[in-house]
């Protein structure tokens, strides 16, 4: 009975229009009401005395009458007014929705110049001012990832002649050198060869950021290229005695570009062998994995903490200082992995224990993605997404959320559908209450909603508004 | 007679050190430092292989592998052979190699000996 009651008032009070009606019928029953009162008393007075019983019903009826078409007359009318008032409303509403979704080329019309008119040319400046703010943004992107490449290439030109008036010298092409001359030069060319490493992998990571990381499909044997990567592997894993093995599964003959699948897999065994001890081994393995291939370098070498294992993959992050400059490397060589496996909408974790070695896996998917996505890699926004949903683990779970969160995501797992998976998870096992989780689930959403507009901020969700431009 | 080198690049220093490499193991070694004067200097001298760069300023590139079609061409760029095919810069049969900037020098020897040596034959 109660709920009742409240949807009846709902009824009535969710909409402007209904309102003013209701207001209208009110005061168009109650203004005319009045005045026929006073009206009836003085002309009831006026008549004397012998006024009728007839003609008295006579003057109610009419009155009453002309009391209800008055009421009916003022709601019509009310409900006209209101429409006006609220038809441009409910379009500033609609309009802010879709504002909202990221369509800022939305205009209203302004046909009056009161204040709904005014609302609507305030709403107009501020989308035009959101959609320049946008373009803006897009264009310092556009601007960061060409400053790279042009810079890179830049840099790269004095590296041509320095290199090679370094090698000559080193050949001794002029002339002998002493043991010191060749020993000092030896170090000129080691941290030349870094520095020109750097840039190339600078210049990876801005094809990687503009999306134009080539790709060259081919039908290929897995297997075949990862024992060829391996093969090639083993004359660095020679120095250290290190034993390589691989166990490859049989897998379908799938398009996939073998340069860069071997461009990923040389990186990864690469740094296992670095970080393993002598005469240790590394394990290679390859399987299908539902829809995708599960690729695996597992070493048994130093190992990663829990906070070296979460930030590998960023950018610069090396594990020690001491490390970087035992092992050489850009600090460059994880991150770029993680681009070119993302941009092949596949994903990439390590799982390790310090002092028991690592397992890095990567997989990519059986079908070849063609349509090449831009991918962040230098200063990406994910780790402030990341930050903050890591902050609301810690207050839904406690002290237990880290630790959850750092395990989500080193198995690369912090999106908002694996993130809602695991949410149902904790719901179903009663971990949480369904309440709380659904307050944690919409907290997420928010986030990511939140964060949402700089996500998109790629040229595939650009082509996207384009076509609402197109459509309005 | 040792065989003759052209090398085209607008950076002086990187043709300096191109031509002393190539000088020091036994070649003759013209340099250029833009597309008009490769042209001219390769009418004129008929060099067996030209050393070219693929971004200069001037006449495009295009044009100049156009006009080279009886000479070996070898390019040098700090860009990778993937651009350069995808600009169609590596069709013409007389495009024999591609040295990625920066290069290594052995690498440089070796292979321009193996150019000229199957251009021989």
């Amino acid at each position: 009975m109660n709920k009742d009651k409240i949807n009846f008032k709902n009824l009535i009070l969710s909409k402007i229009n209904r309102k003013l009606t209701l207001l209208f019928i009110i005061v168009g029953f109650v203004a005319p009401a009045l005045a026929i009162y006073y009206f009836y008393t003085i002309s009831i007075e006026s008549f004397a005395v012998d006024i009728t019983n007839d003609q008295t019903n006579l003057l109610r009826t009419i009155a009453a009458g002309i009391l209800i078409l008055i009421a009916i007359d003022a709601g019509f009318i009310g409900f006209l007014i209101s429409k006006t008032i609220s038809k441009p409303i409910k379009e500033l509403c609609d309009a802010t929705h879709k504002v909202d979704k990221g369509n800022y080329s939305i205009r209203l019309e302004t046909k009056s110049c009161d204040e709904i008119g005014e609302l609507a040319n305030a709403f107009n400046k501020t989308t035009a001012n959101l959609a320049k703010i946008r373009e803006e943004r897009q264009e310092i992107d556009r601007a960061k990832t060409e400053f790279l490449s042009i810079t890179s290439h830049e840099l790269r030109s004095p590296m041509t002649p320095m290199k090679a008036q370094l090698q000559m010298l080193i050949q001794e092409y002029f002339g002998k050198l002493s043991k010191d001359q060749k020993k000092s030069l030896e170090i000129i060319m080691r941290n030349a060869d870094r520095l020109d490493n750097i840039i190339s992998d600078f210049l990876e990571i801005s094809r990687i950021e503009a999306a134009r990381l080539k790709f060259n499909f081919q039908e290929t044997d897995i297997a075949q290229i990862v024992e060829e990567t391996i093969d090639f592997m083993k004359a660095f894993a020679k120095e250290k005695n290190i034993k390589l093995t691989t166990q490859i599964e049989t897998l379908p003959i799938i398009e996939v570009d073998s340069g860069r699948l071997s461009q990923v897999l040389r990186n990864l065994v690469n740094n296992a062998i670095k970080f393993s001890e002598r005469n240790s081994k590394i394990e290679i393995s390859t399987k299908l994995d539902k829809d995708c291939i599960l690729f695996s370098v597992r070493d048994y070498g130093c190992g990663l903490t829990y906070e070296n294992q979460i930030r590998i993959f960023e950018p610069f992050y090396q594990v020690e200082s001491a490390a970087r400059r035992k092992h050489g490397g850009t600090g460059l060589g994880l991150a770029i992995c993680r681009g070119i496996v993302e941009s092949q909408n596949g994903n990439i974790w390590v799982e390790s224990k310090p002092s028991k070695g690592s397992k890095f896996s990567f997989t990519i998917p059986l079908e070849p993605v063609r349509d090449i996505k831009p991918i962040k890699v230098l200063f990406s926004n994910k780790n402030t997404i990341e930050r903050k949903i890591k902050e609301e683990f810690k207050t839904v779970l406690g002290p237990l959320g880290q630790y959850e969160f750092d395990e989500l995501k080193n198995k690369n797992a912090i999106d908002k559908n694996e993130l809602e998976g695991y949410i149902n998870f904790l719901i179903e096992k009663f971990i949480i209450s369904n309440k709380c989780g659904e307050d944690f689930k919409s907290r997420i959403n928010k986030i990511f909603g939140n964060e949402k507009d700089i996500i998109n901020n790629n040229y595939d969700s650009y082509s996207e508004y384009n076509k609402g431009e197109l459509s309005i | 007679m040792s065989k003759k080198i052209l090398v085209v690049d607008d950076e002086e220093d990187i043709r300096k050190s191109v031509q002393k490499i190539l000088e020091i193991n036994g070649y003759d070694v013209l340099t250029a430092n833009d597309g008009d004067e490769c042209l001219k200097k390769a009418e004129e001298f008929k060099p067996d292989l030209i050393l070219l760069d693929i971004m200069m300023p001037g006449i495009s590139i295009d044009e100049v592998v156009k006009q080279l079609k009886n000479i070996k061409i070898a390019f040098m760029s700090v860009v990778r052979i993937s651009d350069a095919r995808k600009r169609g810069l590596c069709s013409q049969d007389n495009i024999m190699d591609f040295f990625q900037k920066p290069f290594n020098v052995n690498d440089l020897i070796d292979r321009v000996e193996l150019i000229l040596n199957e251009y021989q034959t």
